[in-house]
């Protein structure tokens, strides 16, 4: 394997992607929704938080976060649930939907322009013809995410602070294995289910809607928590980075068996 | 030393055999076409030679190197321009380019640079190198396609179809460009086409497939003697009266004369051109016959070709 054939593929890829609006667009409109318009939807009108509110929702809280609710106005309560719970599955829907998309245009959209062909006739191997691939879906995924976190942590920390007596809210153990744990085992998962995707579908936009699916699970999570089913805390954040990170060995293994050449040209349009 | 040897190569797809037992050699620096209709098997020859696809069955050696185990060497060896020019449209020419020239190992930026402008230039796209490849005609993604083809400096090519669809003068212009390839700097030439004036303007010699089989091989003089027949003689006259056509069917060296597409022009054919002609045109000028024109009819490859692909469907 030579990394330097792989970091070729990365930065051919790179560029095409990159010059595509149909992966840009939701890989900017997204992320600027979850980090920007989130936060200030919720903390610009929360003064006007009627006390009492929030009472039931406290009481429905685990222990452990009742006890760091402790003392807050009902404002703060409203801010602090939201800011840092409520919205944090969000940030796992970056890492998927970047990584599907891009990972959709890089494998099936390949084989839609028909460019494939010749990519397959030069001497780069298919595991570093895979490797280029997996990395221009990862590398970006996993950069808008932590851009976004750092965008959301700015602003979240730049408005609350003064409600909350100086205090920083984030980032807090949870967001950061969050993002620097789970993000990336679910955007690998994204790559590897939707390269499984790709290699039966004949284009981008067929992938792109059927990777589109995968984002129910995260949807899924976000509806549990505010139901309170379940609650992000460390223990289930854990639980989910080993969850994806079984996943991601068995899309894997899946996907480098199902990316050979023959494979893919047998299948070209 | 064959360039390109195949060994009864067959490939398969589930229950169709798309090619059959194909057998064949190429010379180094020779031009050798692959003829055939749509869906003959030459693209998947083309891939299994390239190493895309593996053979069902039988072998192929490609500079030596067997297709089944030598893959990467045969890659590096081999320049292939595909059905589809297969061109990054998002991408510049020089983008192209140099993602091509890398990818074969071109990784000195000096030699990549030098040899990119080189073949950009000689193509006539130094100018547009800047532009992305979907701002190009069809003849100038063709032109860089065959230039990316040849960025490592291939002994041996594979060009799938490469004037269908461009206008005469591009056409041209990839001819002489292969000719050149192959006459001046000694490479070794596949050419899939079902373009009959490519292969007989370009190739030294040509197989014929059809439905994935060998019909025939050969120079393209051997397939016009051998399937066309014996050349023939073309006499336009002023005036045609049945008299003449009796006088010049009961020639010597005359073996059939029939009117053809004019009622005033004949075709003889004759055992021996050279030493006939005289004997005809003096027996028609003597029976009162008035020559406008002589030629000689060479049979076409269209029509061997046209031929062996009807008797081998029948």
């Amino acid at each position: 394997m030579r990394f330097q054939k792989a970091k070729l593929v990365f930065r051919k890829d790179w560029r095409e992607v990159s010059r595509n609006w149909e992966v840009v667009l939701p890989m900017v409109i997204l992320p600027l929704i979850f980090s920007v318009v989130f936060p200030l939807v919720v903390i610009i009108p929360s003064g006007a938080t009627k006390p009492g509110s929030y009472e039931s929702l406290q009481k429905s809280l685990p222990i452990n976060v009742q006890q760091e609710l402790a003392g807050m106005t009902d404002q703060q309560v409203m801010l602090y649930f939201m800011l840092l719970y409520y919205f944090a599955p969000f940030f796992l829907i970056i890492p998927l939907m970047a990584s599907s998309v891009i990972a959709s245009d890089s494998f099936a959209g390949e084989k839609e322009r028909k460019t494939i062909e010749a990519l397959l006739a030069t001497p780069i191997s298919d595991s570093e013809l895979f490797l280029g691939k997996i990395l221009v879906s990862f590398i970006p995924s996993i950069a808008i995410t932590v851009a976004s976190f750092l965008a959301y942590s700015t602003l979240v920390d730049a408005l609350c602070s003064p409600i909350f007596g100086g205090r920083l809210l984030l980032p807090n153990p949870v967001w950061i294995m969050l993002i620097f744990g789970l993000a990336p085992t679910v955007a690998l998962a994204g790559i590897g289910l939707t390269v499984i995707i790709s290699t039966r579908v004949k284009g981008f936009r067929e992938a792109q809607q059927i990777s589109v699916v995968l984002i129910i699970p995260i949807i899924a999570l976000v509806l549990a928590q505010a139901s309170g089913a379940v609650f992000i805390g460390p223990v289930m954040v854990g639980a989910l980075i080993g969850g994806f990170a079984i996943l991601d060995l068995l899309v894997f293994n899946v996907g480098i068996r199902l990316f050979g050449r023959e494979e893919i040209l047998a299948r070209l349009a | 030393m064959s360039a390109i040897e195949a060994d009864r190569l067959t490939k398969r797809f589930g229950s169709t055999t798309v090619v059959d037992h194909l057998s064949f050699e190429v010379g180094e620096g020779e031009i050798f076409g692959l003829l055939g209709p749509n869906g003959a098997g030459k693209t998947t020859t083309i891939r299994m030679l390239a190493c895309l696809i593996s053979p069902s069955e039988g072998s192929a050696r490609i500079g030596g190197h067997d297709i089944r185990k030598g893959a990467l060497e045969i890659r590096q060896m081999v320049g292939i321009l595909t059905e589809n020019p297969s061109l990054y449209e998002r991408l510049t020419a020089h983008e192209n380019m140099n993602f091509f020239a890398e990818a074969y190992g071109l990784s000195n930026v000096h030699e990549k640079q030098s040899r990119v402008q080189e073949l950009l230039e000689f193509f006539d796209l130094w100018q547009r190198r800047n532009d992305k490849v979907a701002t190009f005609s069809k003849g100038m993604k063709q032109k860089l396609a065959i230039a990316r083809a040849l960025v490592h400096k291939p002994p041996i090519l594979l060009l799938d179809e490469p004037t269908t669809g461009l206008d005469p003068e591009s056409a041209k212009e990839i001819r002489d460009m292969v000719e050149g390839l192959s006459h001046q700097e000694k490479r070794t030439v596949l050419l899939c086409t079902h373009r009959l004036e490519d292969a007989e303007r370009l190739c030294d010699r040509v197989m014929i497939v059809n439905r994935g089989r060998r019909v025939v091989v050969g120079t393209i003089d051997d397939l016009r003697k051998r399937i066309g027949g014996q050349p023939a003689l073309q006499v336009g006259l002023r005036e045609l009266n049945p008299k003449i056509l009796e006088i010049v069917k009961e020639l010597k060296q005359v073996r059939e004369a029939t009117i053809i597409d004019s009622p005033n022009r004949l075709k003889i054919a004759v055992d021996d051109i050279e030493s006939a002609t005289p004997e005809v045109v003096r027996a028609i000028v003597y029976a009162g016959g008035m020559v406008l024109s002589v030629n000689v009819l060479h049979p076409s490859l269209e029509d061997a070709y046209l031929k062996l692909v009807k008797e081998d469907r029948a």
